[in-house]
């Protein structure tokens, strides 16, 4: 279980996230929502302890993480995701071709990463990710600027890996839908602090807060 | 005078080579660390580093010189008036110009570079060198300048190679000898051939990176 005590985090004195306690069961499929700058991706960052911060983090397993911002390595497509991968070189060819037909993209194995689209390029960093074995599986944005196709395709991909591996994901997104669609809960962020713990249903159809209600309206038509 | 030419070209091609390969190897991980790192220490690195760039050659002469003397601290190694104490300077005088240079080239996309990086698990070496494959063809420009600063020195390499005859005797200690000589053609003729030793390092390193596969 992903355990978060009175975790803080701030910058030049402006606090980005406050959270007093946050749970987060073994498998659980969990979403993280906000506008923007309201903490999602700072929360994904402490989980994945890319960043510093005070408070108590107890994050047990491997823990795999694809920041919003991910890089692409200036190096073919298959070799960026066999990079990351250890042991013979035709089974670790073997397994990121099997991760990249899961993405769409075994047909560009020998491209250069950095000839390949905005969504093509999120799909390469998705398929980077799940080469590998983890016990909690941190995404940040992975839609973000993919369209709808992609969008099928990387969310499939997703679901089937967590259910496959049985670990934690937790997926940082703007859409509630997305949220609806990957996972069984979701936590909406405002200004830092946890505004809404619930189902993905519960959120779209009854959300508590004033913030709740206008974000997800928004959502709505 | 032909064979004392091409030994002295020689002799300045291997220092040339040996102090910018072990000052890259030096000065790129660290480049690398300073600028990803967190631990601390780093700022203070940092501007040693940059501090460090602006040593003059003969103050780092000097340096090697009094260490390896014959009542220096390694003055029993004999290294004295030879073209390894001429690469050691070098290394003295290079490194911090790699380790800037790398740190500058990398803070362009250190941030999201190291993010990624910590979160596919990589190990630490794994990540150097990621870093160091991911910003190559800029870090090319390091290696070149760091070769440029090395063949085009003077002051380091007289003071601790003494400028000897099929010995230690490099381009720019042959140049300044045949100046004070008087014979500024033939001075002339050897800064030409420097020039072209240049020109050489600079269209192969530009061919490595264009001949380089788009697609792997």
């Amino acid at each position: 279980m992903i355990e978060l005590k009175n975790v803080n985090k701030s910058y030049s004195e402006r606090t980005v996230l406050c959270i007093d306690s946050l749970e987060i069961k073994k498998g659980e499929r969990l979403s993280l929502t906000g506008a923007n700058g309201s903490g999602k991706s700072t929360l994904l960052k402490i989980i994945a302890g890319v960043i510093p911060y005070n408070g108590k983090v107890n994050v047990p397993g491997r823990v795999l993480y694809m920041p919003q911002k991910t890089v692409l390595f200036d190096m073919s497509v298959l070799h960026n995701v066999t990079y990351s991968l250890t042991g013979k070189r035709k089974e670790k060819e073997e397994k990121a071709m099997e991760a990249l037909r899961k993405t769409g993209l075994s047909e560009l194995y020998n491209k250069n990463a950095l000839t390949l689209s905005g969504g093509e390029g999120a799909r390469l960093a998705l398929a980077r990710i799940l080469v590998n074995d983890c016990d909690v599986l941190l995404l940040d944005e992975p839609t973000g600027a993919v369209d709808i196709e992609g969008t099928e395709i990387i969310e499939n991909a997703v679901k089937e890996y967590s259910e496959k591996n049985g670990c934690t994901l937790i997926t940082a997104t703007h859409s509630p839908l997305q949220a609806k669609r990957l996972s069984r809960r979701v936590i909406m962020l405002e200004k830092g602090e946890i505004a809404e713990d619930c189902t993905p249903e519960e959120l779209l159809l009854n959300p508590k807060t004033d913030f709740g209600k206008k974000f997800v309206s928004m959502w709505r038509y | 005078m032909d064979k004392e030419l091409f030994h002295i070209i020689g002799v300045t091609l291997r220092m040339s080579f040996f102090s910018t390969l072990i000052s890259c190897i030096i000065g790129l991980p660290l480049g690398v660390i300073i600028e990803t790192g967190r631990f601390r220490g780093r700022r203070i690195m940092k501007k040693t580093a940059g501090t460090l760039m602006g040593l003059p050659p003969v103050v780092a002469g000097l340096i090697v010189y009094m260490l390896f003397t014959k009542y220096g601290i390694f003055g029993s190694l004999g290294l004295l008036f030879t073209v390894e104490a001429m690469v050691i300077a070098q290394v003295m005088l290079i490194t911090p110009v790699v380790i800037c240079l790398t740190a500058s080239v990398v803070s362009v996309s250190g941030k999201n570079l190291s993010e990624t990086a910590k979160g596919l698990c990589l190990s630490k070496s794994r990540s150097l060198l990621l870093f160091i494959i991911t910003n190559r063809k800029a870090l090319l420009g390091t290696v070149l300048t760091a070769f440029g600063r090395s063949i085009a020195e003077v002051g380091a390499v007289s003071l601790v190679g003494g400028n000897i005859q099929w010995k230690t005797r490099v381009m720019t200690t042959a140049i300044l000898l045949e100046t004070n000589k008087g014979k500024f053609s033939f001075a002339l003729a050897l800064g030409m051939v420097l020039l072209l030793i240049s020109l050489v390092v600079n269209v192969l390193a530009s061919l490595l990176v264009k001949g380089e596969k788009t697609d792997d």
